[in-house]
């Protein structure tokens, strides 16, 4: 409590107040106080309701007001800028204890060291929940004088409450610029003048804060953050505010997990693939698809990493949820534009999904029930502050509810579960390790005996290891999986199971070095084996007659080198340009066919047909990706940035229907099949306003894509033993504008965005055969060209909000019918041109009431409810329209998901 | 708590089912009318039937447009041909061809518009006989399965279509009727009583045993009879005609079927080109639709009786209407409603049983058309595979 009084006695803003209680109770006590200073008092009245205050003190400050007040009871009061909290039992630290700081610096005021440690009495009382910020540290090694030039601060920014790392958190000097974010670790470097700063940190969700350094040389510096969420000030989400103006990137977009729980979904849980879709360049061919398309890509060329491991089926049940378990995530990122060095593989996008760690200090965990899914997770220490774990289990029981369906469906069986486990572990200053697993399953069986099941397993080991304050690594393996099964017993002669999976090893080293203030270099290497095994057919039962059928297994090895600078030219120029050299090998054993050239890939133009064997290199593929953004500040909250990048795929979803389905496989590249390319141009302009609250941007791009398949007329693509004979090259090109509107501060928060943009595919192989539309460019199933998207959210108080969602946009193109006749017994319909037709506009809104359970801290159990209806208006939003024989007549039908206004509820428990 | 299972039970049914309603495409015209050429090269001692239409405005009312005047032969790729004439509507016969089954067959149509069209050669494939074709019971249904195989294993692909037949009564059995002037017992060869009722399969039927050890077709299902249909009352029968088909063949009904009778699930595929394998001469990019394959045909029939499905199972009766009575001299006021109601030739009421009273009829029983005269969806002589 001195060294409170200390602190506030440096400020020497300290008014003086007179007053004069009998026998006063804390009501009278506080609003006495309140009304002769500029304080706010917080307190549990119920806690104070045996008070009595006698007192008469002239002119002195509040501190010695509180101070006699409160002798010789178990009360206690915090002072915090313009709050002060009275508790009882024990006090609430408004500083951070500088033992905390595994970095101790050198401090001035050492007592209060042991000050602090008087009133730590309770165990988690160990991590004073304070900040420091009327602190100075003194930082590397001290000198008399203090030396011209810069001098280099790295540490770590972390979370007081859970010791996990803040992702994405600005550090930067109110008198300068110059400001860096922290990574995926929390782990920061910034380059300042030698001498005394106040920095500032601020990151999503967290509050602001500040630290009074004096930098004497190079040294270290790890901070933490309060979270935001319990703060009883008014909310205020300041997320990485000067991020859009000032970032070098473009198209990218980063949403925490607080973000995505306020947008209502069709089943009431948090959806992360859902709210992607809310985003602008981002569009779906329909409700409930697995895939997303981003700025006129197909779903396949979107690269879904979650922690590192790539998901290859990102959905559960056929895309109604997403397979990601909002309590586990802690925030995405998708890059649309400019994609960093260290990823490729994919064409259209990167939606980095990223975990949270492990709470580092208390055993604490969810519980979440909604109508046809569960979750659960718990996590805390294994070693405290040095190693934590996080599960997360999710599971919906939705199976014995279709006993409640009528007898067709009786048949019916539907189930899916995820688990996650991710164990953090400090190993020293220098030297991290994490680990990530992830499994999901889905099963369903509908109205028929044919059972389809599906399941993702991933594991990634990560070691980061900093060799010194410029240089840092982050060393990863793992393996990735992605299977299906389809079986059937119906017929016993025809019994039968259909299996796929994928398999795949990474190998990555990248590496971070702070070269000076005007130079962070990226560097590193990536190495992935596939091991893709596209269709085994197989009998199934005693009876069964099926002829064993294996398409043979392909291998592959897709290797990168990369390196990139971000160059800071001045303070207002910076550039990001790197380039990224990939190398794609295609492995035995294997036998490839060589077709004759310039003729269709026919069976009857096979010239040859080689046989490799084990580990042999196939043909090797090699290509630069050149990655270029730069950003310009036209001043302090507008800035023009410009992106050129070029990417390849080798990797390759056969599917022909316009959503994936679960019976999608995937195909490497080979020599029949060439690597699919695309490039992208664009442009964008970036304002802050309002002290960055708000935001705005307007990005335009145009794409062009190479090589990417599409299949013949009546191409089969399962178990097909030469694919090369069915598929067909497109290339393809995509323009459009983005708006966005951001509010991330005061009661109303969100986004709006409108996007116009189009896709168009072009087939015009001579060699392929036919010509889709007579070799002209054709919209894309994905192409819709407005689309504008609404998401809101109101706090009335800490406890209620509302959130609003509302979406439109042009419906996507489809075939229609032009023409009819009789055909085998029945009418028959012949199609247009491909895509030359759309179904009707899409609208939807989506409301949800959001209702949180009382605040007290220490409570067992927090909890909160979601109510709300999808689809309000009961729009009846075509999924697709089709034309089918019944009874011999064709008749027209418009197929709808989720037709009507869908209530939910949902239940959270924090404990 | 029952409010809860209830609003359980309605997402799940918006979760499963969604919502399938009718959808009407803004007018859509076609650029042009194209060939529409369909039937089998039956390569045995049985007719040859090949139709010839073209395509109709998707909203138009018409949905036939024959092909008539145009001159259709069967060619060999030895220049053998044979002429079909043109019978109906469109449709062009021959009688049995005997084909030389080591040959190879296509059609040529010159149409009256002056433009020649040229289907591919096709190899003379020999069709197994079906080896079984019968039923089997279900919940409230019962489904009727084909099943075949080639001994020499090297068929594999095949398609079904057949023509089906049952018997079935009128709801009345009217036992007399008028001759203009009065009312007279119906004779046998009068009468309307029992009927047949006539359909042919109007599904793509076809089944392949490409990914099977053995070239073996078991129990391939062919068509499902809901229990309470007139179909059941008496008795059924079906025949199938088998047809044996090349791959490529296979392909253009998969790729047919495909594209108009198996869409509206979340996963369609996206409609295809319809590839056959008949070309316009004259001008090569004019579409033309259908796939002339040459086979022999195998039949088989199955017939099923009421007495073989569950005695639970009653028809429902596409018509009902009560008896009414017609007297020759009314309660009230005497009017002759024998007179006025039955007699007159054409009437759609018609006498089903006498009134008598004592020795005299004072009156019949009548009741509609719908309910007495079986003949108004059936004819009374059985089809000719009727046993």
């Amino acid at each position: 409590m001195f060294f409170i009084q200390i602190s506030r006695a440096q400020q020497s803003t300290a008014k003086l107040i007179s007053v004069n209680f009998q026998q006063a109770t804390i009501t009278q006590f506080i609003s006495e106080l309140e009304s002769k200073s500029s304080y706010h008092f917080y307190y549990d009245r119920v806690q104070f309701d045996s008070l009595k205050i006698t007192l008469q003190v002239n002119d002195k400050p509040i501190e010695t007001i509180l101070d006699l007040a409160f002798k010789n009871t178990d009360f206690y009061y915090a002072i915090s800028q313009q709050q002060i909290f009275l508790t009882k039992g024990r006090q609430i630290k408004t500083e951070l204890a500088t033992g905390f700081l595994e970095v101790a610096p050198s401090e001035k005021e050492v007592k209060q060291t042991s000050a602090v440690a008087d009133y730590t009495d309770e165990k988690d009382k160990k991590v004073p929940e304070a900040t420091t910020e009327n602190k100075l540290y003194e930082i590397g090694i001290k000198t008399n004088s203090i030396k011209q030039g810069n001098a280099i601060l790295t540490g770590y920014i972390r979370d007081i409450k859970s010791g996990e790392a803040v992702v994405g958190a600005s550090i930067f000097i109110a008198s300068s610029k110059a400001g860096v974010a922290t990574d995926k670790f929390g782990y920061f470097t910034i380059t300042l003048p030698r001498g005394r700063h106040t920095l500032i940190i601020r990151g999503l969700g967290m509050r602001d804060t500040r630290r009074q350094i004096l930098l004497y040389s190079d040294g270290k510096l790890n901070i933490e953050m309060q979270e935001q969420i319990n703060s009883l000030r008014e909310v205020k989400i300041s997320a990485d505010k000067v991020a859009n103006v000032r970032s070098v990137e473009l198209g990218v977009t980063r949403l925490d997990i607080k973000n995505i729980k306020q947008i209502p979904t069709a089943f009431g849980e948090a959806d992360v693939l859902k709210v992607v879709l809310t985003l602008p360049g981002v569009t779906s061919v329909g409700e409930a698809t697995t895939g997303f398309n981003v700025r006129g890509g197909s779903a396949d060329e979107n690269l879904i990493l979650l922690d590192g491991a790539t998901i290859y089926n990102p959905a559960h049940f056929f895309g109604f949820f997403a397979a990601f378990n909002p309590d586990i995530v802690k925030d995405i990122e998708l890059y649309k534009s400019s994609i960093p060095e260290k990823y490729g593989g994919r064409l259209s996008s990167v939606l980095e999904i990223t975990n949270r760690e492990g709470n580092k200090k208390i055993f604490t965990g969810s519980a979440g029930l909604g109508l046809l899914t569960s979750r659960f997770n718990i996590e805390g220490p294994i070693i405290k502050d040095k190693t934590s774990f996080i599960f997360g289990a999710r599971t919906t029981y939705s199976d014995w509810l279709l006993n409640l369906l009528p007898q067709a469906y009786k048949n019916s069986s539907a189930s899916f579960s995820d688990f996650n486990l991710d164990i953090s572990h400090q190993i020293n200053d220098k030297n991290n390790l994490y680990l990530s697993t992830y499994l999901s399953n889905d099963k369903f069986r509908l109205n028929s005996d044919t059972t389809y099941s599906y399941s993702n397993k991933s594991v990634i080991l990560k070691w980061k290891h900093n060799f010194n304050s410029k240089l840092y690594s982050v060393i990863s393996g793992g393996m990735d999986r992605y299977q299906y099964d389809v079986s059937s017993t119906a017929n016993p002669v025809n019994g039968f199971d259909l299996a796929f999976h994928i398999n795949q090893t990474n190998l990555k080293a990248d590496f971070n070095y702070y070269l000076n203030s005007k130079h962070t270099i990226n560097f590193g290497l990536s190495s992935i084996l596939y091991q893709n095994s596209p269709g085994t057919f197989e009998p199934n039962g005693s009876r069964s007659l099926v002829l064993p059928q294996v398409i043979a297994t392909e291998q592959a090895l897709e290797s990168a080198l990369y390196l990139g600078d971000k160059y800071d030219v001045n303070t207002n120029l910076s550039i990001s340009a790197g380039i990224r050299y990939n190398i794609y090998n295609y492995l035995g054993p294997q036998t490839v066919d060589q077709y004759a050239p310039n003729l269709p890939k026919e069976a009857g133009n096979v010239l040859d047909s080689t046989t490799y064997k084990k580990g042999q290199f196939i043909n090797i593929n090699q290509a630069p990706d050149i990655r270029i953004s730069a950003r310009y500040l036209l001043n302090d909250n507008l800035s023009v940035k410009a992106g050129y990048n070029t990417l390849h795929q080798y990797i390759h979803l056969l599917s022909n229907s316009t959503s994936i389905s679960p019976t999608d496989v995937y195909k490497l590249s080979d020599p029949n099949i060439k690597p699919e390319y695309g490039d992208q141009v664009s442009l964008g302009f970036f304002q802050n306003a309002k002290a960055n609250t708000i935001e705005m941007s307007v990005e335009g791009y145009y794409k062009r894509l190479r090589n990417y398949l599409d299949y013949k007329s009546g191409a089969v693509l399962l178990l097909n033993q030469h694919i090369e004979r069915d598929v067909i090259n497109t290339d393809g090109k995509a323009y459009g504008v983005e708006f966005l509107v951001k509010k991330t501060a005061g009661k109303l928060n969100g986004w709006l965005s409108y996007t116009y943009s189009r896709t168009f595919l072009k087939q015009n192989d001579p060699n392929a055969g036919e010509l889709i539309n007579n070799g002209n460019y054709y919209p894309a199933n994905y192409d819709k060209p407005h689309s504008f998207n609404f998401t809101g959210n109101y706090k009335f108080t800490h406890r209620y909000s509302i959130s609003l969602d509302i979406a439109y946009s042009t419906g996507r193109p489809i075939t229609l019918p032009i023409a009819k006749y009789e055909y085998a017994g029945s009418e028959r319909v012949f199609y247009s041109d491909r895509n030359v037709y759309r179904i009707p506009d899409y609208f939807r809104s989506d409301f949800s009431i959001n209702i949180e359970g009382n605040h007290r801290v220490h409570q067992k159990t927090h909890n909160s409810w979601t109510i709300g209806v999808y689809n309000l208006t009961g729009r009846q939003n075509a999924y697709s329209t089709f034309f089918t024989e019944q009874s011999g007549v064709i008749s027209g039908y418009k197929l709808s998901i989720f037709a009507t206004p869908i209530p939910f509820i949902n239940y959270n428990i924090r404990f | 708590m029952i409010v809860f299972k209830y609003l359980l039970y309605i997402m799940l049914m918006v979760f499963m089912i969604s919502c399938k309603k009718p959808y009407n495409p803004p007018a859509i015209t076609a650029p042009g009318s194209y060939l529409v050429v369909e039937g089998v090269i039956n390569a045995g001692s049985d007719s040859t039937v090949i139709k010839l239409s073209k395509t109709v405005n998707l909203s138009g009312a018409v949905t036939t447009n024959p092909v008539l005047q145009a001159s259709v032969t069967v060619e060999s790729d030895q220049n053998i041909s044979f002429p079909l004439t043109e019978a109906y509507k469109g449709n062009y016969v021959s009688a049995g061809l005997n084909l030389d089954n080591t040959r190879k067959y296509r059609v040529s149509i010159k149409t009256s518009d002056g433009k020649t069209y040229l289907s591919d050669f096709e190899p003379v494939i020999n069709t197994p006989p079906i080896d079984s074709l019968n039923f089997k019971v279900q919940n409230s249904s019962i489904q009727v399965y084909v099943s075949t195989h080639d001994p020499g294993n090297n068929i594999k692909y095949y398609r079904w279509d057949y023509q089906e037949a049952w018997q079935f009564h009128a709801q009345y059995q009217s036992q007399y009727i008028t001759n203009g002037t009065a009312i007279v017992p119906r004779t046998a060869a009068q009468s309307i009583y029992y009927c047949y009722g006539r359909d042919s399969s109007s599904t793509i039927l076809i089944g392949s045993s490409a990914k099977l050890m053995k070239d073996v077709i078991y129990q391939n299902p062919l068509t499902q009879i809901a229990s309470t249909s007139e179909k059941l009352e008496l008795e059924y029968g079906m025949q199938v005609n088998q047809y044996a088909l090349t791959g490529a063949a296979y392909n253009f009904w998969v790729n047919l079927k495909k594209n108009t009778e198996q869409l509206g699930s979340i996963f369609d595929a996206q409609p295809s080109q319809i590839n056959g394998n008949i070309r316009c001469v004259t001008n090569p990019s004019e579409p033309v639709i259908g796939y002339i394959s040459i086979s022999t045909v195998g039949h088989k029939t199955v017939f099923i009786s009421n007495a073989q499905l569950p005695q639970s199972w009653k028809p429902a009766y596409p018509y009902t209407s009560e008896l009414d009575s017609a007297l020759y001299c009314h309660y009230r006021d005497c009017q002759n409603d024998v007179v006025d109601f039955l007699i007159p030739l054409g009437s759609t009421e018609i006498p089903v049983s006498a009134i008598t009273k004592g020795p005299g009829t004072i009156g019949y029983l009548a009741s509609t058309q719908y309910c007495t005269d079986c003949t108004i969806r059936g004819i009374k002589t059985p089809p000719a595979f009727w046993k």
